[in-house]
């Protein structure tokens, strides 16, 4: 036993030699990792964003997927990061800054007065913007075409499965709340006794989505013909020639945000991309592709009229601000009882 | 680990003689045995640390689990899709098992490749392929439909039906493979003996082959029961939330909800249950071979 965990130990030592090695390899040619959430989504950010970087700056841009907070967080904690910018959901962001896990943005790199300031803070950057709309396929409903939120519960007018986004992050809960009848100024704090009962009513007939290429499906396939979506995966949905219904009415926008892990290895590098990636250009670049918003107040002059129009910044008259803050104070406490609710 | 016990309880050689080849052979395993320990059970144990150090050394998460009953709920779940898969790829298992070893060259030959090449193809790719064929709108219910066999779509996905479909599927070779061996082992004489002491074909099943496969079923049971237990994809996939499995639970607490101290403590929980069943199985089959 003493000398196998003698061998072991020399094994782990020459396996520590070569992950060093290899890191330092990484570090001097000049490249760091970006992490996102793959998709349609994440190829975009690289043809806008990591090409155009590297042609600018020499330095490549490695891309890795999807974004996961487990690892994030045990990356920050070893002191191993491999990750240099993550694209995270906003409450995520705003938890892991109160927990210590990022860098501070560099903003003599970053043009702060061009940004969004909903969508900036000290430890990170919008990295685009987005609304969770009411999506649903045209084909399953006829003449009728689903409005509001209330019509997502009304399973008699449009029956079939109902689709929602299946992790604890801020929107379904809001939704289940519009739905039963709460004023958008009064959804926070969130009455999560209210909004569990509501989801009740519908709970058999609900299919969870997990990735956005999952919605995609469930909706073309008419599995779950209606429920909750990301606007740019319905615009991508309709660029490859589906038929998509949409309604605007009380979307809940959120943004993503550009974050750097604590102790990453390139951060002077990750600082430039972060310009780059909410650079006018690159913002607008991104928007046009995705569908999703810029979060760079200069980016929508940039593009063409036609995509600038059907972008969620277009659609402010009952837009509803996921609360950030809430759910970054409240994150754990309702993913608790979210998880166990549904595992009901 | 299963996998060595499955070769040996199936193997029809005295243990003496491979116990005493395993203790010289023991130096070309070391570097494996190194490779395990750092990249398996250093991280294991990490995490089973935190499960008693998390917030505070104590242990209050295991008390947080066994007081939750989403939790033990979950745990149930777990041992209801682990068992109900266990004994459907037994049922379908076995005589697919026993063609394998009675068909001629050919067709045993073709059966063999296509249990094996199942294996070697993607277990995602795999998993989806059964998403596309039994959702509500996928080519079963379609066909069904058109036939006019139903009139809705049945729930053949998102639920317990959907998750024993998958794994039966992808757990089956693991079953058909060990049984296959001990059928094959099986001197055929002993059937004709007893057709001449007048058993029934029914007697000759039930009293010669049954007792004669059962550590064979022992095993691949085993086996399968135990890779089951901690299944992750397919039940993620093809699975509802309210059928969640331990697996599901752990990752979720890991990724999401970042309580590393609770995916510790089920984690182990799951460990020990399935240590134990472990235990006990080579305590009835394992050593009962070795006597017989």
């Amino acid at each position: 036993m003493s000398r196998t965990s003698k061998i072991g130990w020399i094994g782990g030592l020459a396996l520590g030699a070569l992950v060093a090695g290899a890191g330092l390899g990484i570090a001097q040619s000049g490249s760091i990792v970006f992490t996102s959430w793959g998709g349609t989504t994440q190829d975009a950010q690289k043809q806008s964003w990591a090409v155009p970087f590297t042609k600018k700056t020499g330095i490549a841009v490695k891309q890795d997927g999807p974004t996961d907070y487990g690892k994030f967080k045990a990356m920050v904690e070893s002191g191993n990061v491999s990750w240099d910018v993550v694209d995270v959901d906003g409450d995520f962001a705003a938890a892991a800054a109160k927990d210590g896990l990022l860098e501070p943005i560099d903003f003599s790199v970053v043009q702060r007065a061009d940004l969004d300031p909903r969508f900036v803070s000290d430890m990170a950057v919008g990295s685009f913007y987005y609304s969770f709309v009411l999506g649903f396929n045209p084909a399953s409903f006829g003449e009728k075409a689903p409005k509001s939120w209330a019509d997502v519960f009304d399973t008699k007018t449009f029956p079939g499965k109902r689709t929602f986004y299946k992790w604890s992050t801020p929107g379904v809960l809001e939704i289940a709340l519009l739905a039963d009848g709460v004023p958008a100024d009064k959804l926070y704090p969130l009455d999560l006794d209210r909004a569990f009962k509501k989801l009740d009513t519908i709970k058999a007939d609900i299919v969870w989505w997990g990735t956005g290429a999952q919605s995609q499906q469930l909706l073309a396939s008419g599995e779950a013909p209606i429920g909750q979506f990301w606007n740019g995966r319905l615009f991508a949905l309709e660029q490859g020639g589906t038929k998509v219904g949409i309604s605007w009415e009380q979307n809940l926008t959120a943004a993503d945000m550009l974050v750097v892990p604590k102790g990453s290895k390139n951060k002077e590098a990750a600082m430039k991309f972060l310009a780059e990636a909410t650079s006018p250009e690159g913002q607008a670049s991104f928007a046009t592709d995705s569908g999703y918003a810029p979060i760079n107040l200069k980016s929508p002059a940039l593009m063409p009229k036609n995509v600038a129009a059907d972008l969620p910044d277009q659609h402010t008259a009952s837009q509803i601000n996921l609360d950030m803050g809430y759910w970054a104070a409240h994150r754990d406490e309702i993913g608790k009882r979210w998880y166990a609710w549904q595992a009901q | 680990m299963t996998v060595t016990d499955a070769t040996t309880s199936t193997a029809p050689h005295a243990p003496s003689a491979s116990s005493r080849r395993a203790a010289r052979g023991f130096a070309p395993v070391t570097p494996a045995l190194a490779l395990v320990v750092f990249v398996f059970v250093l991280p294991v144990l990490a995490l089973l640390l935190r499960s008693v150090l998390e917030p505070q050394p104590g242990l209050q998460n295991y008390e947080a689990f066994f007081a939750s009953t989403t939790y033990l709920k979950v745990l149930g779940n777990t041992f209801l899709v682990a068992g109900t898969v266990t004994v459907v790829t037994v049922l379908l298992g076995f005589p697919v098992a026993w063609f394998l070893a009675i068909a001629p060259g050919f067709w045993s030959r073709l059966l063999f490749a296509i249990v094996i090449l199942s294996m070697w193809t993607n277990l995602l790719a795999r998993t989806y392929a059964w998403m596309v064929l039994l959702q509500r709108t996928g080519i079963i219910n379609r066909t069904l439909i058109d036939l006019g066999l139903i009139s809705g779509p049945l729930p053949l996905i998102n639920n317990l039906v959907g998750v024993t479909i998958g794994m039966t599927y992808i757990m089956l070779p693991f079953m058909i493979l060990p049984l296959h061996a001990t059928i094959r082992s099986i001197d055929p004489t002993v059937f004709q003996a007893a057709a001449l002491c007048g058993a029934s074909r029914w007697q000759a099943f039930t009293r010669v082959m049954l007792p004669l496969t059962a550590s064979g079923i022992a095993a691949g049971a085993l086996m399968v029961f135990v890779m089951s237990l901690g299944y992750f994809i397919t039940p993620a996939l093809l699975g509802g939330t309210s059928n969640m499995m331990l697996a599901e639970l752990i990752a979720q607490l890991v990724q999401s909800l970042l309580d590393w101290g609770l995916a510790g403590a089920a984690a182990l929980i799951l460990l020990t249950i399935t240590l134990a069943i472990y235990l006990v199985q080579l305590r009835f089959f394992g050593f009962g071979q070795a006597r017989s």
